[in-house]
C-alpha cells in the first residue's frame, strides 16, 4: 500500500521550523544571527556561545495576519532559556502586546523545545522566564497564544509552566511536557520514584498523547508540517480556549479524585480524568488539627498576622487577610506540614495542591475586590525550597498547577493589587516562579538562609555535566548563577534587601521595619506600570541586566 | 574554548553574506560575509588543542574557494567533514540568494 511521505516538523531547526510556521515569503527574523547578540555569559565560562543565543523570533504573516512567532533552538544548549534568549521571548511579547494596544492585531506563536532554565545562567534565565510568563498573561487578553510542543527535547521547567498559560497548546507524541525533567526527580527523589532510564515510562507519564488524552494539551497532531500548520491556523480561527491555568475549581477536583499513596498509571488517570471537563464527586479533605513544623514561613505568618491558630494549621497554603497599617492585605505562605496529602510535597514544597491553592485564594481576593477601587495588596511570603519532585506530580501536571498560580498572581498585579513578594529564606526555581516571582516589588532579608536560584546545587551539577567546585568556581565571575541573596541583590531586582533582620525569629522591632517596608513598597506599586518594566529600570539593572535592556531596544527597532 | 584566528588572500569577492549551521552536538554555525581585503576566519571551538587541523580544514577550504570573506565559526564538536561541508554550504547559500534577487 502506498502512503502519503510526511514532511517532519521535528527535524527541522528551530529558524526552519519558524519559516515553515509563517506564510510562504512572508519570514523575516529579528535580531538574527548577524546582529550577533550572542549571551555575555557562555564565553567568560568557557561554553561556546551562538551567535542568535539559540532563540529565533522571526515576523510574518500566519493565515494572512501579521504574526510573530518565536521558535527555540533545542540543539544549542539543550533550548535553555539564558538572559539573551529570554529577553528576546519576552521582548516579542511585549512588542505585540503594544501592537494590539494600537490596535494591530499580531498573530503570536511559540514553538517550545526547551530544558527550561539556561544553568548556565541560572537567575538570568529564571528572571527572563518570569518576565515572559508576565507577557503572556498580558497578551492573552488580546489574542490567543498558541504554542506547539513538537520535540525532540520537549518543554521543561520554568517553560513548561509557560506552556501552561497559553490558550491553545500543540503537541505531537514525541514531544514531551513537564515541570522537573526525569533526570532531575531521579537526583531528588531516587530511582525508585522515577527512573529516568525507563523511556516508555516517560513517554506516557509525560508524552504528547498522554497531555492530550487528560486535558494537559488540547491538540495533538502527527509530526508533519501540514498538519501542524493547520493546527496553528485553526487555533486562530476558533475562539479562544479559557487558558488551563484558570481552571482553578476543575481541576482542584480533579485532584480531589486521587488517592496520592495509591499506585496510579498513566491509563488509569485517562480513564478517571479523561480529557473533558469531568468533575469528581469526591470533596478534597479539609485539613484539620495542626501542624508541628516550624519553618520561617510560619514564623514569619504568623508574626505578620498576628493570628497564631491559623500559622499552625496543619495546610501548606495558609492565607489570611490583615490590617498593615491603613491596608487591609491578604498575606499567603506556602509552608512545610507534615499531614499533606501528596507525600512529595510534604517539607514547603510547592506542590500539586499548593500551586491550585495559591491560584483559588489569589482570585478569590481578586473577586472580592472587583468593583472596589482600591484593590488589597497580596503579600507572598517566600520560604519555598522548591517545587514537589515526584512522579505522580508530574503525572498529574504539577507544571500546570504552578501555572495556575503564575496566572493569579499576574492577574491580579494588572487588576492593580499591588503584589508583594517578602523573601524571608528559600526561593528556588518553579517554587518562586508560581509563589513570589511575579510581584511588582520584592523584598528580601540579607541573611544566609535566604537563597534565589533555578535548581539544587547536586541537580544543577549532574545536568550541566559539572562538579560542585566548578559550579562554585563559575558562580565568582557570573553573578546571575550565585545561589547567595548578596550576589542576587546585585541584578537589580529587589525593591530592598534588608539587613540586620532575624530571619528565623522576628523581634517586634524587626516587624516595624518590615511593616514600613512593605507599606512603601505597596505604596509605591500602586503608581508603578502594572507589568514587570520596574525591574529593568533600577541602575544596579541597567549594569548588570545590560543584556536585556539592549535586547529590547533593538527589538524594538527591527519590529515595525 | 579555544579561539583561533586565520588570514587568507583571496580575490573574488562574495555577492551576499550567509549563515549556516548551529551550535548544537556535533555542529556548528557559519556566520560568512564578504570582506573588502583579505579574508579573516575567527573560530570558537569548543574543544582545545586542534588548532593545527583546523589550519589544514581551512588551507584546503581556501586553496578551493578563492574568496574575500570574513569568516565566524562558532563549533560545538563537528568533525573536520563537517566543518568542510558547512563551508561549502555557506558559500552556496551566499551565491544562491544572489541568483533569486
Amino acid at each position: 500500500m502506498m502512503s502519503k511521505m510526511r514532511n517532519s516538523f521535528v527535524e527541522l531547526k528551530a529558524r526552519e521550523r519558524a519559516q515553515t510556521v509563517l506564510d510562504k515569503g512572508t519570514f523575516r527574523e529579528l535580531l538574527g544571527p548577524f546582529d550577533r547578540m550572542e549571551s555575555p555569559h557562555l564565553a567568560v565560562q568557557d561554553i561556546v556561545p551562538a551567535s542568535d543565543d539559540g532563540m529565533i523570533v522571526a515576523r510574518g504573516l500566519i493565515g494572512g495576519q501579521s504574526a510573530v512567532v518565536i521558535a527555540m533552538e533545542g540543539a544549542f544548549q539543550g533550548g535553555g532559556i539564558g538572559e539573551v534568549a529570554g529577553a528576546k521571548f519576552a521582548g516579542a511579547l511585549e512588542l505585540a502586546l503594544e501592537d494590539h494596544k494600537k490596535g494591530v492585531p499580531t498573530r503570536p506563536v511559540i514553538i517550545l523545545d526547551t530544558g527550561g532554565v539556561r544553568l548556565q545562567e541560572a537567575n538570568y534565565g529564571l528572571l527572563a522566564i518570569s518576565e515572559i510568563q508576565s507577557a503572556v498573561v498580558a497578551l492573552r487578553e488580546y489574542v490567543p497564544i498558541v504554542g506547539v510542543i513538537p520535540g525532540k527535547i520537549g518543554c521543561f521547567g520554568g517553560m513548561s509552566m509557560t506552556a501552561g498559560l497559553f490558550s491553545t497548546l500543540i503537541m505531537t507524541r514525541e514531544g514531551r511536557l513537564t515541570l522537573n525533567g526525569p533526570e532531575v526527580i531521579e537526583q531528588e527523589a531516587g530511582v525508585l520514584e522515577f527512573d529516568s532510564k525507563d523511556k516508555l515510562l516517560i513517554w506516557n507519564t509525560l508524552g504528547g498523547a498522554q497531555r492530550y488524552n487528560t486535558g494537559l494539551a488540547d491538540v495533538l497532531v502527527a509530526d508533519d508540517t501540514t498538519e501542524i500548520c493547520a493546527a496553528v491556523e485553526a487555533a486562530f480561527a476558533e475562539q479562544a480556549n479559557e487558558p488551563r491555568s484558570r481552571k482553578v475549581e476543575l481541576f482542584l477536583s480533579r485532584l480531589a479524585a486521587i488517592n496520592p499513596v495509591k499506585s496510579l498509571s498513566p491509563t488509569a488517570l485517562y480513564e478517571l480524568w479523561g480529557k473533558g471537563e469531568k468533575r469528581s464527586a469526591q470533596v478534597m479533605r479539609q485539613e484539620e488539627g495542626v501542624s508541628h513544623k516550624k519553618s520561617r514561613g510560619r514564623s514569619w505568618f504568623a508574626a505578620l498576622t498576628g493570628d497564631a491558630v491559623a500559622a499552625g494549621k496543619a495546610t501548606s497554603v495558609l492565607c489570611s487577610d490583615v490590617l498593615l497599617g491603613d491596608e487591609e492585605v491578604r498575606i499567603l505562605a506556602v509552608v512545610p506540614n507534615e499531614h499533606s496529602r501528596f507525600p512529595r510535597a510534604r517539607q514547603g514544597e510547592v506542590g500539586l495542591e499548593e500551586g491550585w491553592t495559591l491560584a483559588k485564594y489569589v482570585r478569590a481576593a481578586m473577586e472580592a475586590d472587583a468593583d472596589k477601587a482600591k484593590r488589597r495588596p497580596i503579600i507572598a511570603i517566600v520560604d519555598v525550597p522548591s517545587q514537589a519532585y515526584g512522579y505522580k506530580e508530574e503525572l498529574l501536571g504539577l507544571h500546570q498547577s504552578c501555572a495556575a498560580a503564575v496566572d493569579a498572581y499576574a492577574t491580579a498585579r494588572f487588576l492593580g493589587h499591588p503584589v508583594i513578594a517578602l523573601v524571608v529564606g528559600n526561593a528556588i526555581s518553579g517554587a518562586f516562579l508560581a509563589h513570589g516571582y511575579q510581584a511588582n516589588q520584592i523584598i528580601a532579608l540579607n541573611d544566609p538562609g535566604v537563597l534565589v536560584h533555578a535548581m539544587s546545587k547536586q541537580s544543577a551539577a549532574r545536568v550541566t555535566k559539572r562538579s560542585i567546585a566548578e559550579l562554585e568556581a563559575a558562580a565568582k565571575i557570573v553573578p546571575g548563577i550565585a545561589y547567595d541573596i548578596g550576589s542576587y541583590a546585585t541584578l537589580g531586582v529587589l525593591y530592598e534587601l534588608l539587613e540586620n533582620i532575624h530571619a528565623d525569629a522576628p523581634t517586634k522591632e524587626d516587624l516595624m521595619i518590615i511593616e514600613k517596608t512593605v507599606l512603601a513598597a505597596i505604596e509605591q506599586a500602586r503608581t508603578l506600570p502594572r507589568n514587570l518594566q520596574n525591574r529593568l529600570s533600577s541602575t544596579a539593572a541597567q549594569m548588570a541586566r545590560k543584556a536585556s535592556i539592549i535586547v529590547r531596544d533593538k527589538l524594538q527597532k527591527q519590529w515595525a | 574554548m579555544e579561539t583561533l584566528t586565520f588570514n587568507y588572500k583571496g580575490t573574488k569577492k562574495l555577492p551576499q553574506r550567509a549563515h549556516v549551521g548551529v551550535v548544537g552536538s556535533g555542529d556548528l554555525e557559519v556566520l560568512l560575509e564578504p570582506a573588502e581585503d583579505v579574508s579573516e576566519v575567527v573560530v570558537r571551538t569548543r574543544f582545545d588543542g586542534y588548532g593545527p587541523i583546523w589550519q589544514e580544514i581551512m588551507d584546503r577550504f581556501f586553496a578551493v574557494h578563492d574568496i574575500k570573506a570574513k569568516i565566524e565559526i562558532n563549533d560545538f564538536g563537528a568533525t573536520p567533514g563537517m566543518v568542510s561541508m558547512r563551508l561549502l554550504q555557506a558559500v552556496e547559500v551566499s551565491y544562491d540568494e544572489q541568483n533569486e534577487k
